[in-house]
């Protein structure tokens, strides 16, 4: 039996918020797992001063309107900081100084990592007073009995690892995922520390700055991107290079996604785009006689396609769909690399754009067959993302279990509708603003209107 | 120990749907993209129901009428949403037939179309039982347990587990026998589904009454049976009649 159009569609999609769901489960276990030592601790622990709340400690005998006083400013400091440090990087980029900023991305990524190494050291010596790392608190919380020199053999492997894996090829791909969806879970664990009030503004404030940064002419992100782009090069970051993983398996289907962590790693420079990326290499590392194939083929499948397209138009989501499982469809076709599957994506999102050419189709055809021919394209989402979905669900995951569902339900249907979005505009846009308002607003839903209407009549043991 | 007991409750709400997820809806990834959407569909169907009800809560816990209104009411939003839901799925499944005719693949089967209906059901059910029974559950996961007064024989969240099993099931199998009934216009389908979750909540208020908990759950169990014989028997029908 053939197999149908379902098993494709939507990889893409899923691809995606895989990871993103398995950064917030973890960072909301992490949470329930750590909050009963924190708070018998809290007692002594004093609030820690941060970068994120410069102007205002929030205690929780102030009143509502100092807090929110105090939440504002803080996350205005903080955003201010976050486009400073972009700026400059967007600066130092332009005026070439690459290598400072790779290896200063380098030293920034080692330094999240070695963070909660150092401290782990600190601890298994019994030195350690720093209450802030993840691991610690874990040993502690589980009373796992290690010694020190074990621990930090471990921890400077995994530090070691993690480091090289982000920055050097021929590190299998899943280990890359694993390390930056790690990344995301210490970062956003860190920020979930955070007081509640601070907490929110600083989200909002965030996908205020994320909208600005990414679309406003003159936002330092979409410098940074069109830079890039216009230099053919790689973004100036940690950018998560996922070489799309190997698809011999065919249930592996999913071309890469790609985390890019635009500008550093604590800027919280978030984006999500379709990137176009120059991959001349590409096309000479691949066999000759493969490619040419490839060729054939999706040529025909383009004609195809325009033809088409001429007939009927479907609705943005079709087209959206056509992109996606295309590319399932196609390593049906060629099952040789994923990145032909990418280049046939490209090549059938393409038409999105200049449908209205349709004319002299011929000719654009095989002109796009050019151009997508020496570029792929994934999907990529910024760590940034990850880090502050979790640190929404991480600070829902506080109050209670009903809205964790609320906030992942309502982060997920908004990435789903950037992805959309993203297919219909084709070009960088901010993950944050829609995701982080629906999660924001079901939040508040949930815990106001919600919570009182299902404890009243599951109480009464009434369901419907 | 407690931390045992309160996974035990989350799989006996959860664990039938769970292992329907891994064998059936994982491995295609629109099916899973249907499970969320139908889970956020309810989820805000729930949402809109209690900013309804807010201005009337806490009801009193001695009158039941109150809660028989609650429920009349609810059934018949998220009736009106399944509508709703299927008229979004049959244009869904125009955009998909039409795409899988220009790829040049089969157009969707039969069994796929079930599928979709299976993962839109799974999505309402699992978002009941998150919603209505896993969300409670936290406590489940510390040192004490809870009673309720009117139902003394089993600690509150296994009974809260219980229900929430037979309502994911319920709302699974009758999205299934909805879908079907819409898409070959059988009114008996049509009103079969909508009368069953109306019964089933109405059942709940069997709860009401002191020890009516034998009664009920009992009660609801022969109703969510019913749904799943109906919904085989449909099945069978027609994949032999295919």
């Amino acid at each position: 039996m053939e197999s149908s159009i379902l098993d494709s569609i939507g990889s893409e999609i899923i691809g995606v918020m895989t990871p993103v769901s398995l950064c917030m489960l973890l960072v909301v276990l992490l949470v329930y797992s750590l909050s009963p030592s924190e708070q018998s601790l809290s007692g002594a622990s004093d609030p820690f001063r941060t970068a994120a709340n410069l102007v205002y400690l929030e205690r929780p005998d102030d009143s509502s309107t100092q807090k929110l006083e105090g939440a504002v400013l803080n996350a205005l400091v903080f955003v201010i900081l976050i486009a400073i440090v972009t700026f400059l990087l967007v600066l130092l980029y332009y005026y070439n100084f690459t290598n400072f900023l790779k290896n200063y991305v380098r030293f920034s990524a080692f330094f999240v990592l070695v963070d909660f190494a150092h401290a782990e050291v600190l601890l298994c010596s019994w030195l350690g007073t720093m209450g802030g790392s993840i691991f610690l608190s874990i040993i502690q919380q589980f009373s796992i009995p290690v010694d020190a020199f074990t621990c930090f053999v471990l921890l400077f492997n995994f530090t070691i690892v993690g480091v090289l894996s982000l920055f050097s090829g021929g590190i299998p791909i899943l280990l890359r995922q694993a390390y930056m969806v790690c990344m995301g879970i210490i970062m956003a664990a860190w920020f979930t520390k955070l007081p509640e009030w601070t907490t929110w503004a600083l989200l909002l404030a965030l996908a205020l700055y994320d909208l600005f940064a990414v679309l406003a002419p003159g936002g330092p992100l979409k410098l940074l991107v069109e830079l890039a782009s216009s230099r053919d090069e790689e973004l100036p970051a940690l950018v998560y290079e996922a070489r799309p993983t190997v698809s011999e398996n065919e249930r592996n289907r999913r071309s890469g996604l790609r985390f890019l962590l635009g500008g550093v790693s604590d800027s919280g420079s978030v984006e999500l785009q379709v990137v176009s990326r120059d991959n001349a290499d590409g096309r000479e590392n691949h066999g000759n006689p493969e490619y040419s194939a490839v060729n054939v083929g999706t040529f025909g499948n383009e004609m195809h396609e325009r033809s088409s397209d001429e007939v009927e138009r479907l609705p943005l989501v079709g087209h959206l769909r056509d992109g996606f499982s295309s590319s399932g469809s196609s390593s049906d076709r060629s099952t040789s690399v994923n990145r032909e599957n990418e280049i046939v994506m490209e090549e059938e999102m393409s038409p999105l754009v200049d449908m209205s050419l349709l004319g002299n189709n011929r000719q654009r055809a095989s002109d796009s067959l050019e151009n997508s021919l020496i570029t792929d394209r994934g999907i990529r989402l910024g760590l940034g993302d990850f880090i502050f979905y979790s640190v929404l669900v991480g600070r829902a995951a506080m109050y209670d279990l009903m809205t964790v569902y609320a906030c992942y339900l309502a982060i997920i249907s908004g990435l789903g509708c950037t992805l959309i979005l993203l297919s219909v505009c084709r070009r960088a846009l901010p993950a944050l603003p829609i995701s982080i308002t629906l999660g924001v607003l079901f939040y508040f839903l949930t815990r106001l209107l919600m919570e009182p209407f299902v404890v009243g009549t599951t109480t009464n043991l009434l369901m419907f | 120990m407690t931390v045992a007991a309160g996974i035990g409750y989350a799989l006996i709400a959860l664990g039938p749907s769970l292992s329907l997820f891994v064998a059936v809806i994982s491995k295609k990834p629109f099916l899973i993209l249907t499970v969320l959407s139908s889970t956020l569909l309810w989820l805000i169907s729930l949402i809109v129901l209690s900013g309804i009800w807010r201005a009337f809560l806490p009801l009193k816990s001695t009158t039941w009428w109150p809660f028989a209104l609650l429920i009349i009411s609810s059934v018949g939003f998220q009736e009106g949403l399944r509508v709703l839901f299927w008229k979004v799925y049959k244009r869904l499944e125009d955009t998909l037939d039409a795409f899988a005719d220009r790829v040049g693949k089969p157009r969707l089967f039969l069994t796929d179309k079930m599928q979709i209906a299976l993962a839109g059901g799974l999505g309402h059910g699992v978002a009941h039982a998150v919603f209505f029974c896993l969300s409670l559950l936290t406590p489940a996961f510390g040192p004490a347990t809870f009673y309720v007064d009117r139902c003394p024989q089993m600690p509150f969240f296994l009974i809260s587990a219980i229900i929430a099993l037979a309502f994911v099931t319920i709302h699974t199998f009758s999205m299934v026998i909805a879908f079907n009934g819409y898409a070959e216009g059988n009114t008996t389908d049509q009103y079969f589904v909508p009368v069953v979750h109306l019964v089933a909540g109405m059942v709940t208020l069997v709860n009401f009454a002191s020890g009516g908990c034998v009664v009920g759950i009992p009660l609801l169990y022969i109703l969510a049976s019913l749904i799943l014989l109906h919904c085989g028997k449909m099945v069978w029908r027609r994949l032999t009649a295919s």
